[in-house]
Formats: structure tokens, C-alpha cells, sequence
């Protein structure tokens, strides 16, 4: 005898049971490609944050994909084909990325993948990407856990890894007369990865070269009161400081100290500091002077189709040069690189990719990048300081555009 | 019981077996092991939120906790890769067990929502220290496991059959819970504890067993994930939103009932991840979901089976007083399966 | 020694803000029997419409407190009527945790649609001005900040203790089904009563504004402190909830300077914990959670 609450249960099962074989059948209708590959559009697949943590920077990513789309497009596209992005949002989770990834590739079946925003979600997106062949050209993933898996078919596209972000201060720091050079130095770091290493990389170069630390402090994300903090790294009187900062603790860092009333001589921070609309107006544009940072691309570079690039930015988004955001730049030069191969070999497919970009050297917006086996760039970052309320590079001597400024002048100067 | 109830059981878990098969797409058997990860841990969350009452918000504190125990048995040289993982799931859920034992002691001192703040401030405490013990946890940086060396053509398949075999052990063990004197036990807990204490109810006992039971199988469902991602980082290890899905799709299907749970993951977890890559870039995900949300809570607040059982029961009343032909047999038989709880709502 | 004292100074002003935001939390429990994981996310509506209110229209933050807080008074009573009295009286009490936790989610989507995800604060210009008082920061708005929310708790007391709206909570609060008796119409104080703690959130709201840089996300930081606070304080206490905010925001300034700012979070869970293990129902919570 089969009760109705019992009738009720079974039909729940069946629809699960009908909902799962539903599911079998519509995935086994792959639409079987190999039409004329001429014509078709080349679909590229990209996973974005457009929600949750990663948001703005995501969208900044989104900015710089389709522009250089909307560009190449305008030339005739790659090969005879125009370029279509698929972009999709991941929600700033881990789980979610590796979902899209397989999606974008075996249910879309698009052509390539570029990579998502942050080394967090690059990680297990870009073994997604490794399983089934596909390249992954990525523009903003480089912490060490993305070369930890040593995938060759990974390109990370900015001039260095990030732990290797902050190198170009200390080559600049300790290129001075030693009379010049700090002799203490304090460190203040975000518990971020893509804020404390660098600094930590710089105190392993300073600690080698004889600069005391008389400071270090890891603190984390949610770190409000930066007061404790200043008032240590001011009872420390340190030369030099080197913050591993994101953004918002970057400001509150700078804040701090000026309230504080301590200025050091030499200042480090790794990001924020870089940022060019948001910094000043964060801090007041008078507190900046003297600060230094690390940056790729900048207003007014000559580096491979940078003229282009900024004034079709300025075209689709509006602003002027110095409110490009690099995260755009940098996304733009992914498309850039994937342009030159084409160029180079007259071949569009991830094999291809993945083969031709390991030698030579690619021309992009950032500059002429290189890779080594598993995909870290081999050049490096410039330092750029803030100068007459502006950021300009000024180390090393071949992309700089003025003198690096120090002392740093004391706040408000 | 019921050969009904064992060929339901029965013929969803040789579909769930069959299913990869019959040529499954990769991103299909993606999706799946997503919903049974959610499958599982709502069904393992019901036994302490579902039946002994206690809305316990810390569950995600021990799914990093399994995700963690299994990276650092890799960095310990304890595991190859492989399946060898998969064989250390028991060790890793009875670490969470003995985890689990003390914290229940200490926070089911308290009851109903006092419990749940207390559970989530735990969960937040993990996730504190998974950033803070860098030397062991890699901190921020997170942490890298061992790329499963498993054939591309059927990577997910390993992942997917141990999901199907944790479902199932999570199904038994509400089944039993349904069937057994702990189950009744944790029934007399929900409705009164105090009075159950005075009937010479082992409280304490059995609502430890529940919660360390509990976050034992949580943190296997961890574990495979960390595996299955390959790399694992604080934020996301121990994350609310994690527990508050899991909460969400048992109170979507029904709480203290057996297939309640695995409807809501199957509906929730789907949707979700679906709607998340479809509607990709919409700024309306997040209002849209807390929408779907309030309407569950506000239409449905004892899920869908229950409430459903109880449309079709006043339905077969209302046919009795017109005809009285039903045969009493057939309403005691249509409550079989929750002999301890009826309606599964509040008593 | 000084950078105790430093530390000290510190906790005692942020946790007077947090005082305010907890005491609307415990207020919303204590008439309703409903944790409401809401607040956070009102706090930080309140704090855009403070900074919304300071970019259009030039309004100090401390002057729009009034403005905003009428404007929340109106957001938390439909919110009220809107998703918790639908639910049925014996349900609320769980459900209620996930749908303020829906509310919250609803709240974050709509402020990261209308002011986007980044980081807002708001720059009056004498937000860096500061004292130094022994050898002792002292930053100014923060004390102005402390200052603000011992008058607003001051009126919020005035309220619950010198009126009938005040009188009515009061027995709401300690014994629902007499009060009803007496002729209190319970739905109305409940819906009342959660915008008066809507409104606490949107005062607290202001200040916190002013002190730190906040986005639409930053509401989940703040939950899990009020949590910590209104449970540690005895839930439905408000006198509770300002003591342990006061030692929550100490302890842990105490222990950010002198130990790692990476350890202070750690702080008041670790209190949370030991105190629950002697007294569960919280430091001035009652066992049958009556008193206000």
C-alpha cells in the first residue's frame, strides 16, 4: 500500500532522479565545432569579481579586457577574427572560479581564458585551465603560490612577481653613497598576500646590507586604529619606512603619522601610495611629496602602444591619463601579448600560446615582457615617488623623469 | 520501515552512482560535487540544528578545520597524493570530533540563539588563528596542496564518488537518528530539555554525540574540498557564508527530516552556482538572492516537505469527514518516517 | 607603561561608539526576542547617509545625525513590519537570525549598487587635528566622537525611563504576555522598537563614519563584534551592553598595543568564551532575560 505522504516522497525522488538524467542530457548535446574557423568570432572566456571583496579592482580588469577588445576589433580583429568576450562573475570565491573556468571551457566551449582578479583565485583557476590545455594568459595573480604549482601554461603579464615588487626600492636605496643610505629602518605590513612579502623582500636586502631594523609589525585586514602602530614606528625613529600596504591601510597609515607629527626620511609603501586619483585626495595632495611606490605603467609612457591605449581609455571611460587605474593597463597588455603571437606565428590556438610565449621578449604597455618556465616575469617594476602632487617615475635612469626627491620633506612641505 | 523508504534510498543513490557513466560533461560532475559537498553538510548540520534544536553557526569553523588538517598532513610528508587522502578522511574527521567535544560542552551551555552567537564568535576565533599561526597555516597566503594527479578526461570522478559515500553515510546516520532512542533522545532535547534532563535523559551525552558527529562528517566534506581545490586561504576555509548556506537549504527543505536537507542543497547549491555564472556581472545577484531568501523564510518557514505533507494531510482530511473511507492504517504508515518528530516544526 | 595608557585611552573612546551601536542591538532582543544580524549593515547605511548628506550638501556628519536617524527610524520600522511580524511567534526566534541576516545581505546589495564597493570615507578636514595631552594622543574627533554617543545613550536612557512609549518597552521587555494585558499593544512597540534601534545604528553610524574608512562589505567586521558585546553584556541589557563594549574595545586596543594588532580581535572572543563558561546567560544578563 502506497500512502499519499509516501506517493508525496517518491515523487520528490523521481524529480531529483529526472532533474540529475535532465542534466546528463542536455550536458551530452556538445555542440560539435570545426565550422569555418575564419569567420568565427575568437571567443575569449574571462572570470571576474564583480560582486564581493575583490569588486572594484575586478571591474578595473573587466575595463582593461574590453578595451583592448573594442581596439583589436576596430584593426579587424586577430587573424580575420573578431574578438567576443565572455565574462562572467565569480563572486570573489574560490569554489565559484573553478566552476566558471570549467564552464567558460567545456560547456562554452570558448577559444582561450584569461585569468580573474587576485594570486587567491588564480591559484585553482589556472589548474582548471592546465587540465584541459588551455593557456592562461593572467594580469593580476602573482603572489608565490601561483608559481608554487609550476604550470607551463601560465603568463603572468606585469613586469615581475609580486614578491619581487618592491626590488626596485631597495636597488635604488642602496645604489646611494653609503653616507646617504638609512641606517634603521621600520616595516609595517599588511597580513595580505600582495602586501607583506614585498616588504618583507626588502627587509631581507636591507638586513644584508647592514640596515638595522629597530621596527616590524605584521597587523591584520581589519585593522582599524593605526594610531598604536605610528606612535611605535615614531617612539622608533627609523630612516627609512617600509610599509606593505593594499589601500585603505595605506591612507590610515599616512594619516597616523601626521597626526603623530613624524616624518622619516625615506618612505615605502607598495600599493596605495601608487594609486593616483585616490591617494591624494585620502591623504591630502600636500602630505604626499617624497612618498615612493612601485608601478608599471604610467601617464605619458612610451612603452609599446601606451599613446593608444591612454587616449581610447580617456575615449570609452572618460577622466584623464593620471586616473588610469594600472590594473586596467595591465589587463590590457594580456590582450596585447596574445596580438603579438598571432602576429608573430599567423596561429590563434592554445598550444600555440603556450609554446611561443616561453622565448623572446613581448612588447606591451607595460613594457617589453619575458617568462620564464613557469610563467614569472623576468623584468622589473619602477619606482615612482610623489612629486608637485603628481607620480613620476624616477628609478631606474632609463624610464625615469625626474630625480628621485630625498630627505622626504616633514608633512605639509 | 519499510521497503519504500529503502527503495527510495535505494534508487537516488544508484542514480548518483550510475550517473558519471553515461558521459557526463566535466563542468556537470563539477556542479554536482559542489552540491553534494552542500548535500552532506546539511544533512550532517541537521542532526544538531534539525533535531536537538541547537542552530549552531560555527559549523564552517570545522570545515576549515578538516580543509587545514588535510593540507597539513601533506606539508607533514603523512600523505601521498593519490587516494591515499581520501583514506585519511576518518582520521581527519575524528581530529574535528575531538575538536568538537569541548566546544560543545562549553557553548551548549547556552541555548537557541544565545548558542548560535556563541558558535559563529568560535568560528570567527578559527579564522583568526588560520590567518594568525603562519608558520603553520601560511596565514594570509594560504596554502598550497598537492595537484591530485588524477586523468583529466575523469578528474572529478574520484571527488564525486567520495561525496556520493559521505551523502550516504549522512542519510544513515538521520535515518537512525530518526529510528533510534539517541534520536528520540535529541527529540525530548528540542522540545524540552530540561524536562527530557528530569526523565533521566542523558542530555549532556547525547547532544555531544550529535555536535561532535556533526562536525566530524563537516569537516570530511572540508577536507575533500581543500583537496579539490588544491590551494586553501583563511577567508574562504572558514567562512560564515558557508554555515548560513547550509542553514538556508535545511530550512528550504525541512528541518528534522531525512531528504529535506539534500532538496535544499540540490536547489540552493545549483541555483546558486548557476545563476552566479549566468546572470555573471549582474549587481542584482546579492538583492536577488537575499530576496529568494526572505521569501523561503517568510512562505515556507518549515521548508518544503513539511509543509507539502501537511497540504496533502488536511487535503485526506477533508476527504474523510466528506466520505470517511481511508483506513486509519494508511495515516499511521504515512508517518513512518518521523515516528519521533511529527511535522518536524516546533512542537 | 605608555603605550597601555595609550592603549587604554583608545579603547575607552571607540568603545563608547560601539556602545551606541550595541545598545540599539540589545534593545531590538530585548523587546523582540529577535539577534538582529542587521545592525552592522545599518550602521553602515547610516554612515553613507552621513556621507552622502557631507558630499551633496556640505552637512557636518555630527550635524546629519538627526536627519539620519529619522531616515533609519523609518527603515527599521519596515523592516519590522516588513519581514519580522510575519513571522509566526513561535518560529521567531530562529528564523529571525536568518532573515536580519537576509535583511543584512539586502541592505549591503543595495548600498554596493548605489555608492559601488570601494571604500568611502568621509574628510571633514579636522579629522587629523590632535592633542597631546602628558605625552598622550589624543585625536579629537574621536573624543568629540565618544562625547556624541554618551549623549545619545543618555537620551536613549531618558526615553526608556521618562516616557509612556519608554514605560511600554520597559514591560514588553520583562514580561510580553502581562504587558499585553495592560493594554500595550505589543506589534507597535516591537515595530518601534526596532526603529528606535535602527536609529542608534544610524547615530553610531555617523561617527564611525567619520573615523574610519568604510565600504558595503564592512558590516560583517562589525557583526561579529556587536555579537560578541550584546552576548558578553547579557542579551536584552542595554547598561550590559555598554559595560562590555567598553571592555571588549579596550582589552583589545590593550592588547594591539602592547602585544600584535593580530592577536586584539582574538581578545574578546577569548572573554566571550571564559565568561560564557561561568555565566551563560552573559556579564548582567538575568537566567529569564528580563531586566533593561
Amino acid at each position: 500500500m502506497v500512502s499519499q505522504s509516501n506517493r508525496l516522497r517518491l515523487g520528490v525522488t523521481a524529480a531529483f532522479v529526472v532533474g540529475l538524467i535532465s542534466l546528463a542530457a542536455c550536458s551530452g548535446t556538445s555542440n560539435g565545432s570545426g565550422s569555418s574557423a575564419k569567420s568565427k568570432p575568437l571567443v575569449i572566456g574571462a572570470s571576474i569579481s564583480l560582486t564581493g571583496d575583490f569588486a572594484d579592482p575586478g571591474k578595473a580588469v573587466k575595463a582593461g579586457y574590453l578595451l583592448w577588445a573594442k581596439q583589436v576589433n576596430a584593426k579587424g580583429g586577430i587573424l580575420g577574427r573578431q574578438v567576443k568576450f565572455k565574462i562572467v562573475d565569480d563572486t570573489s570565491s574560490p569554489s565559484q572560479v573553478v566552476t566558471n573556468y570549467q564552464n567558460l571551457i567545456n560547456q562554452d566551449h570558448v577559444d582561450l581564458v584569461f585569468g580573474p582578479f587576485s594570486s587567491l583565485l588564480t591559484v585553482p583557476a589556472s589548474q582548471v585551465a592546465k587540465r584541459f590545455g588551455y593557456s592562461f594568459i593572467e594580469p593580476a595573480g602573482g603572489g608565490p603560490a601561483v608559481f608554487d604549482a609550476k604550470l607551463d601554461n601560465l603568463f603572468f603579464i606585469q613586469p615581475a612577481p609580486v614578491i619581487k615588487q618592491g626590488e626596485v626600492f631597495a636597488d635604488w636605496i642602496l645604489s646611494l653613497p653609503a653616507a646617504a643610505r638609512p641606517k634603521t629602518a621600520a616595516y609595517a605590513e599588511l597580513d595580505d598576500p600582495f602586501a607583506a612579502p614585498i616588504a618583507e623582500a626588502i627587509r631581507a636586502r636591507f638586513e644584508a646590507a647592514g640596515i638595522k631594523t629597530v621596527y616590524k609589525q605584521v597587523y591584520p585586514a581589519e585593522t582599524q586604529d593605526f594610531s598604536p602602530i605610528a606612535a611605535k614606528i615614531a617612539a622608533a625613529k627609523p630612516d627609512v619606512l617600509v610599509s606593505g600596504t593594499q589601500s585603505e591601510d595605506a591612507y590610515a597609515q599616512v594619516k597616523s603619522l601626521v597626526q603623530l607629527k613624524f616624518s622619516p626620511k625615506f618612505m615605502y609603501m607598495s600599493n596605495g601610495a601608487n594609486s593616483p586619483v585616490e591617494f591624494p585626495s585620502k591623504v591630502g595632495a600636500s602630505n604626499t611629496t617624497g612618498i615612493t611606490s612601485s608601478g608599471d605603467w604610467f601617464p605619458g609612457s612610451t612603452a609599446f602602444g601606451s599613446a593608444a591605449f591612454s587616449a581610447a581609455y580617456i575615449k570609452a571611460y572618460g577622466g584623464t591619463a593620471d586616473t588610469i587605474d594600472n590594473t586596467s593597463a595591465e589587463s590590457y597588455a594580456a590582450g596585447q601579448v596574445l596580438e603579438e603571437v598571432a602576429k608573430k606565428t599567423g596561429k590563434i590556438d592554445n598550444a600555440t600560446i603556450i609554446k611561443t610565449l616561453h622565448s623572446g621578449t613581448w612588447p606591451t604597455v607595460l613594457g617589453n615582457l619575458s617568462w620564464n618556465a613557469i610563467g614569472e616575469p623576468k623584468g622589473t617594476f619602477h619606482l615612482v615617488q610623489w612629486q608637485g602632487g603628481k607620480l613620476v617615475p624616477v628609478y631606474p635612469a632609463d624610464v625615469a623623469k625626474a630625480k628621485p626627491l630625498y630627505p622626504k620633506p616633514s608633512w605639509g612641505g | 520501515m519499510t521497503r519504500w523508504g529503502l527503495g527510495r534510498g535505494g534508487g537516488f543513490f544508484l542514480v548518483l552512482v550510475a550517473l558519471p557513466l553515461f558521459g557526463l560533461q566535466h563542468w556537470v560532475v563539477n556542479l554536482l560535487v559542489f552540491v553534494l559537498m552542500y548535500a552532506t553538510m546539511s544533512s550532517a548540520w541537521n542532526l544538531v540544528g534539525g533535531f536537538a534544536g541547537y542552530p549552531s553557526l560555527g559549523h564552517a569553523a570545522f570545515f576549515g578545520i578538516g580543509a587545514y588538517t588535510m593540507a597539513l598532513m601533506f606539508h607533514g610528508d603523512v600523505l601521498g597524493s593519490g587516494y591515499e587522502p581520501f583514506i585519511m578522511l576518518p582520521v581527519i574527521a575524528l581530529v574535528a570530533a575531538a575538536i568538537g567535544v569541548p566546544i560543545a560542552l562549553v557553548s551548549m551551555r547556552t541555548r537557541a540563539d544565545v548558542f548560535a552567537i556563541v558558535t559563529i564568535t568560535f568560528l570567527f576565533m578559527v579564522q583568526t588563528l588560520a590567518f594568525n599561526l603562519r608558520s603553520l597555516t601560511g596565514g594570509s597566503q594560504g596554502i598550497s596542496l598537492p595537484i591530485p594527479p588524477f586523468d583529466a578526461a575523469t578528474f572529478e570522478r574520484p571527488f564525486y564518488y567520495v561525496l556520493v559515500l559521505l551523502l550516504a553515510v549522512a542519510m544513515l546516520l538521520t535515518f537512525g537518528a530518526l529510528h533510534s532512542k539517541v534520536g528520540l533522545a535529541l527529540v525530548a532535547v528540542r522540545a524540552d530539555e530540561d524536562k527530557a534532563r528530569g526523565v533521566g535523559v542523558r542530555v549532556t551525552g547525547v547532544k555531544v554525540l550529535a555536535f561532535s558527529v556533526s562536525v566530524g562528517l563537516t569537516a570530511m566534506v572540508g577536507a575533500v574540498w581543500s583537496y579539490y581545490e588544491s590551494f586553501i586561504y583563511p577567508q574562504f576555509a572558514v567562512d560564515p557564508l558557508i554555515t548560513i548556506a547550509v542553514v538556508l537549504m535545511t530550512f528550504l527543505g525541512g528541518r528534522a527530516t531525512l531528504w529535506g536537507p539534500v532538496l535544499g542543497a540540490f536547489i540552493l547549491e545549483a541555483g546558486q552556482q548557476t545563476l552566479a555564472y549566468r546572470l555573471g556581472g549582474s549587481q542584482f545577484y546579492l538583492i536577488a538572492y537575499a530576496l529568494v531568501f526572505l521569501v523561503i523564510m517568510l512562505v515556507l518557514p518549515r521548508g518544503i516537505l513539511p509543509t507539502l505533507e501537511d497540504r496533502l494531510r488536511m487535503r485526506r482530511r477533508a476527504r474523510e469527514v466528506d466520505g470517511a473511507q481511508t483506513p486509519a492504517v494508511e495515516l499511521l504508515a504515512s508517518d513512518e518516517d518521523k515516528v519521533a518528530l511529527p511535522h518536524g516544526g516546533r512542537p | 607603561m605608555h603605550a597601555l595608557v595609550q592603549g587604554v585611552i583608545l579603547g575607552v573612546l571607540t568603545g563608547g561608539v560601539y556602545a551606541l551601536m550595541a545598545s540599539g542591538q540589545t534593545l531590538i532582543f530585548g523587546i523582540m526576542k529577535v539577534v538582529n544580524l542587521a545592525q552592522g549593515a545599518m550602521v553602515i547605511l547610516g554612515a553613507y547617509l552621513a556621507y552622502q548628506l557631507f558630499v551633496s550638501f556640505g552637512i557636518d556628519p555630527f550635524l546629519a545625525i538627526p536627519i539620519t536617524t529619522l531616515i533609519m527610524f523609518a527603515v527599521g520600522v519596515a523592516v519590522q513590519l516588513l519581514f519580522l511580524r510575519p513571522l509566526r511567534r513561535e518560529d521567531r526566534s530562529e528564523l529571525s537570525l536568518l532573515v536580519t541576516f537576509a535583511v543584512a545581505l539586502l541592505l549591503e546589495g543595495f548600498m554596493s549598487i548605489t555608492w559601488n564597493t570601494s571604500y568611502r570615507s568621509i574628510n571633514t578636514g579636522y579629522e587629523n587635528a590632535s592633542w597631546t595631552v602628558f605625552g598622550y594622543q589624543i585625536t579629537q574627533v574621536r573624543l568629540w566622537a565618544f562625547l556624541l554617543s554618551l549623549a545619545a545613550l543618555g537620551l536613549l536612557f531618558l526615553l526608556l525611563n521618562r516616557t509612556r512609549f519608554g514605560r511600554a518597552v520597559r514591560a514588553t521587555v520583562q514580561n510580553p504576555d502581562s504587558a499585553r494585558l495592560l493594554g500595550v499593544e505589543s506589534d507597535r512597540v516591537a515595530a518601534l522598537g526596532f526603529g528606535l534601534g535602527a536609529a542608534t545604528a544610524a547615530a553610531a553610524g555617523s561617527v564611525y563614519g567619520l573615523l574610519y574608512p568604510f565600504n558595503s562589505g564592512s558590516h560583517y567586521d562589525l557583526i561579529s563584534r556587536l555579537l560578541s558585546i550584546v552576548v558578553l553584556g547579557g542579551l536584552g541589557s542595554v547598561g550590559g551592553a555598554v559595560v562590555a563594549a567598553v571592555i571588549v574595545s579596550t582589552s583589545s586596543a590593550i592588547v594591539a598595543s602592547t602585544v600584535s594588532p593580530s592577536w586584539s580581535e582574538m581578545t574578546f572572543f577569548v572573554i566571550l568564551m571564559l565568561v560564557l563558561l561561568v555565566r551563560p546567560q552573559g556579564l548582567f544578563g538575568t537566567v529569564g532575560r528580563g531586566a533593561l
